[in-house]
This record gives structure tokens, C-alpha cells and sequence, in this order.
């Protein structure tokens, strides 16, 4: 166990020292509808932390590091229960 | 890669959302037989860092970036089945509290991403068959990924490249070429990050790549070191 919360503090400061070098180039498909001149259109749910930010704090590196902190924990949470249900009898 | 809603049809929609629950319907069963001791642990934090590892774009060139996918690298750590129910969550985490990829597109991106992503298992077990080297392990592990991406790209090319939305700028012909040619780079990052990861991990000795015994059945347990 002590191994698994090592590897999640380990995958946490990856992300918060990788946040500032990530590529904010278009991904891909991004790219491919860019080219051919596709619009996005506005999106039906922007979810509560649209594109990796938490809207009400200003500093962008904190915000992503904080929406993606809390994203770590909610799959953490949800795939802890998923693994406990596969194997349940 | 994520598909975003408003790219695809109704129609294509639909068919996605159907071939995906049937491939989750086929894996929970499959993994529900799989697993004799808990993985809970082990599926929360190997998910937690996919999804953590998928917000970190790395730039490809003329100004396109990609990140990694982790399909391969979950289906080596958890088998196929658990791989494939792990990246439907972190893709649904994705998608209704990040907006990274549609609701409705939802069924595309499970199948692109999580079942042809965990699916490259079976290509690594084809493969490396009977070989005990590690050098051509980790070859196998570098091509699958590199091919999961890849055809993920052709999966999600076809299915814009046949909505109306993308089949009015050229449809399939124009979509899948464009798609294969930027994430036949792509997935050399997804190559090189997924082979490097589990060198790492077999270099370190870690018990997470013997948990494989975990796996019940279909001799999938000695096919991994």
C-alpha cells in the first residue's frame, strides 16, 4: 500500500511540474477540424472545470493544477470502487 | 483525440454508443471472472496517473501537439478487460466534469480510445508468444501502442469523416488521411512514453508488473515478466 501513495505523489508533482511545459497546440483532431475549417460549436456542458481550469481562480497554473489535483482523486475514488466491484462476490 | 459533441451525426452517435456498451458489457463480465485477489488499488492509481498523464500535451511539430492515450500501458498493468473499464472512467471523469469530449460523442471516444487502446493487449501477447527476451517484450510493447494510437485515429477519422459535419469538407477521404498522418506521430510519443514507463517499472522490480498473476485463466499471468 505504502508503494501505491508513493506512485500518487509521484504522478503529482509529475503534474505540477509539467503543467507550465504542456503544449497548448491543438491536438490532432483539433488540428484536422482547424484545417478544414470546422468550428467547434458551443458546447452543451462545459462541465464544472471547463478545459482543466477552476473558473474562479485567476492564476492560471494554479487553477490547473488544482482542477487537475481534484481530477486525479475523483478517477482515484471512482476506479477504487470500480476494482472493488470486479472482484466483490 | 477526444471527439467533442457537435461532430458527429445522430446515426453515428448511436452506433458508437451500442458497439461501446457491448465491449463493456463483454469486459466487466470477462474481468468480473479475471481477477481472484483485489486490483482495487492498483486500477485506482494506474487510472488516476492516466488521467493525470492525458492533461500534459507534448508538441508533435507544425504547431500540433498530442498526449498520451495509456490504453497499452493499463492493459499491461491490469489486462485488457480492467484496462478497458479504467480508461471508460477516466474518459467519462474526462467528459462530464472537464468537457474534454462530448456526451453524446461519449460511445466514440470509449471505443477509440479505451477498447482499441486495452485491445492492443492481445497484439503484445501475439507477439511475443513464447519469447522470454526482454528486448523483443518491450519491442512488442513500442509497436502496440504506437498501433493503438494509430488506429484509434482511423477509427475516430471514419466516424467524423461520415457525419455530415466533416462529409461536407471532404468526408472519409479527406478525414481519415489527415487523422493517420498526424497520430502516426502522436503515437510515437505514446510508443516511447509507454515503453519507457514499463522498462521503468520492470527496472525498478516492482510487484505491480507481477500482479499480472492476479489474472485467472487464458495464461495471460506468464506472458508478462
Amino acid at each position: 500500500m505504502k508503494g501505491y501513495l508513493k506512485a500518487l505523489v509521484l504522478t503529482l508533482v509529475c503534474l505540477a511540474i509539467l503543467i507550465p511545459l504542456a503544449s497548448n497546440a491543438p491536438d490532432g483532431l483539433e488540428k484536422v477540424a482547424e484545417t478544414l475549417g470546422i468550428e467547434e460549436h458551443e458546447p452543451i456542458w462545459s462541465g464544472l472545470m471547463p478545459d482543466y481550469t477552476i473558473p474562479t481562480i485567476d492564476n492560471p497554473y494554479l487553477s490547473t493544477l488544482l482542477a487537475g489535483t481534484a481530477g486525479v482523486f475523483l478517477v482515484l475514488c471512482v476506479t477504487f470502487l470500480l476494482g472493488k466491484l470486479i472482484v466483490k462476490k | 483525440m477526444h471527439i467533442p459533441d457537435g461532430y458527429l451525426s445522430v446515426e453515428m452517435c448511436i452506433l458508437t454508443y451500442a458497439l461501446a456498451i457491448v465491449f463493456l458489457v463483454w469486459s466487466w463480465k470477462k474481468a468480473k471472472a479475471a481477477y481472484s485477489q483485489s486490483i482495487a488499488p492498483l486500477l485506482a492509481i494506474s487510472s488516476a496517473f492516466v488521467f493525470a498523464a492525458q492533461m500534459i500535451n507534448f508538441p508533435i511539430t507544425y504547431g500540433t501537439s498530442g498526449h498520451l492515450v495509456g490504453g497499452t500501458f493499463l492493459s499491461i498493468l491490469l489486462g485488457p478487460y480492467a484496462a478497458i473499464l479504467s480508461m471508460t472512467i477516466v474518459l467519462m471523469m474526462q467528459a462530464v466534469f472537464f468537457a474534454d469530449g462530448g456526451i453524446f460523442t461519449f460511445g466514440a471516444n470509449v471505443l477509440n480510445m479505451a477498447v482499441i487502446g486495452a485491445l492492443s493487449f492481445f497484439l503484445i501477447q501475439l507477439l511475443i508468444k513464447n519469447s522470454k527476451r526482454k528486448g523483443w517484450l518491450f519491442s512488442s510493447v513500442f509497436v502496440a501502442s504506437w498501433l493503438s494510437v494509430v488506429l484509434g485515429a482511423l477509427a475516430c477519422g471514419l466516424e467524423i469523416g461520415f457525419s455530415p459535419v466533416f462529409s461536407n469538407a471532404g468526408g472519409i477521404a479527406v478525414t481519415v488521411p489527415a487523422m493517420l498522418f498526424w497520430h502516426v506521430l502522436i503515437g510515437l510519443g505514446e510508443a516511447a512514453i509507454t515503453t519507457t514507463l514499463i522498462t521503468q517499472l520492470h527496472r525498478l522490480q516492482t510487484p505491480i508488473l507481477n500482479s499480472l498473476t492476479f489474472l485467472r485463466g487464458s495464461g495471460q499471468n506468464e506472458r508478462i515478466p
